[in-house]
């Protein structure tokens, strides 16, 4: 195969498995409790600032991943406490509050970075070659990871005992609580699973990307897009969404340039908003 | 020990007191059946004691202990099932999913008496809770609310949608869980099931109880002078 079409195509696979990770964490505070989150992107932000903090300090990259769990998580955790839960089954009020959040968490970041384009460096430097095109072994690494993670999450929501009792408490948590499910701790770990996956994924992209205190908003707005393509609840939708959104950015940036590619990303998410406002997977 | 009693609690939505001072227990092995036309309250009256809504004034004892303010997750732990009337299976899940999540390790061996009695479950097994008819929905939910073994269940229009003989079944079930200790309440449409398994009435109009009594006090002719006023 022609080496340059085989670079094209991990480069799609990259952009769809980095672009899944991310929204995979928006799709599961969405989808399962109704919160959207817009200060989700922030959560990238934080995790790539954790990767620039180990940077700087000399340590090995993998540091930042239990650095963002722990920053991210804890984050999380605090911010469903004290912001989500008093507001859960108020939509509007959720969105006005979590812009708020993404602002003062923006803003923290530049108070403490500043606005400054920084750079992490690239672990696993140099390259694999895989069918005879030479490709970033970080880059390779990464889709890889990405989608065991994504893999293992949906397995274990599909198949554990822990996964049936959160997809019941999803679907009727008035009965899930008539059960003695504890309605409230299954939907603060939800919104933390939610908050690390993007914290993981912020560690992921760090590297790769300037990392800057407004480095969520790109991410988090392409993710809307894949939860509008993809439908609301069900796994098949953010594989699809992902697959639709990061696969037409990525072929059209590489074909036509990323002004282009994001022109074409946004008539797509306008189109499905019009035509098909469930997305492709919906359910229910 | 009185499994449930209420002491002129009220209770409803937004500023109005759909529920007002009503009293009323029930002990083991007992059943006490609340009728009384649609939107009088009944569900509302099952809410209060479950604790979906807060009670404006009264008390709620579940088990001996006062529910106070406690969340319907917490109440169940004082022994108290509930098989509500609208959305009364986890349509998501399959039908053995349904049954599972409430057994430790997930096998359905503790079922097999209900399977026996409705065979239609069993058959459904692998089916997606919400395609089933909405009396299978009903039988379902009777099946994991009675299979949990509390001492007090709570049972919002049990037979909606059920056929007779599946009907004379669920009593048959509910009185063997009399002679063994345990108390229900009941709201219900269906007199003839009602008179199949109540020890007492409550029978309610416009959130007020209008007629409470033993079922020895109280014959069909009364409840029916109060349905159809």
């Amino acid at each position: 195969m022609d080496p340059l079409i085989v670079t094209q195509i991990l480069n799609i696979l990259f952009g769809v498995t980095t672009l899944a990770m991310i929204a995979l964490g928006l799709a599961i505070t969405f989808g399962m409790l109704g919160v959207l989150n817009l200060a989700h992107g922030e959560f990238v932000m934080m995790g790539a600032f954790c990767a620039l903090v180990v940077d700087r300090a000399g340590a090995p990259f993998v540091l930042a991943v239990p650095l963002a769990l722990l920053v991210c998580g804890g984050v999380g955790l605090m911010v469903e406490m004290l912001l989500i839960r008093p507001l859960y089954r108020r939509p509007f009020d959720t969105l006005v509050a979590t812009w708020g959040l993404s602002l003062l968490l923006r803003k923290l970041a530049e108070a403490g970075f500043g606005l400054g384009f920084n750079s992490v460096s690239v672990p696993l430097a140099g390259t694999a070659t895989l069918f005879g095109a030479d490709y970033p072994t970080y880059r390779l690494v990464l889709i890889v990871v990405c989608v065991a993670i994504i893999g293992a999450l949906f397995a274990w929501y599909g198949t554990s005992r822990a996964g049936l009792k959160i997809r019941a408490m999803v679907g009727n948590p008035d009965l899930a609580r008539a059960l003695g499910m504890p309605v409230k701790r299954l939907a603060t770990t939800t919104f933390v699973i939610g908050s690390c996956l993007a914290g993981l994924a912020g560690v992921m992209v760090a590297p790769l990307v300037p990392v800057h205190p407004y480095l969520g908003l790109d991410y988090v707005i392409k993710s809307f897009f894949v939860l509008v393509v993809g439908g609301l609840g069900s796994v098949l939708g953010v594989v699809a969404g992902t697959g639709v959104i990061g696969g037409l950015d990525s072929v059209m940036s590489a074909v036509f340039g990323s002004t282009q590619a994001y022109f074409t990303v946004l008539v797509v998410a306008i189109l499905f908003l019009w035509l098909k406002p469930r997305g492709l997977f919906s359910h229910g | 020990m009185i499994p449930i009693s209420f002491n002129t609690v009220s209770g409803g939505y937004g500023s109005l007191n759909v529920v007002q001072d009503l009293s009323g227990e029930v002990e083991a092995g007992k059943v006490l059946c609340v009728v009384g036309r649609n939107g009088v309250g009944k569900s509302t009256l099952l809410k209060l004691l479950l604790g979906y809504l807060p009670c404006r004034s009264g008390e709620v004892t579940i088990g001996g202990r006062k529910a106070g303010s406690m969340a319907p997750e917490a109440r169940r732990g004082l022994g108290i099932s509930y098989c509500p009337q609208e959305r009364p299976v986890f349509d998501d899940l399959s039908v053995s999913d349904n049954l599972a999540l409430m057994v430790k390790d997930g096998r359905l061996d503790g079922y097999r008496r209900f399977f026996d009695l409705f065979p239609v479950l069993e058959k459904r097994l692998a089916q997606r809770a919400g395609t089933l008819s909405g009396g299978e929905k009903k039988l379902l939910s009777f099946t994991r609310g009675l299979a949990e073994h509390q001492p007090a269940v709570v049972l919002d229009e049990p037979t909606e949608g059920v056929q007779w003989e599946n009907i004379q079944r669920m009593a048959e079930m509910i009185n063997g869980r009399k002679a063994g200790g345990t108390a229900f309440i009941v709201v219900e449409q269906n007199l003839s099931f009602a008179e199949l398994i109540a020890d007492h009435y409550l029978v309610m109009d416009h959130g007020r109880c209008v007629l409470i009594g033993s079922c020895a006090e109280i014959g069909r002719a009364d409840i029916v002078k109060h349905l159809t006023v």
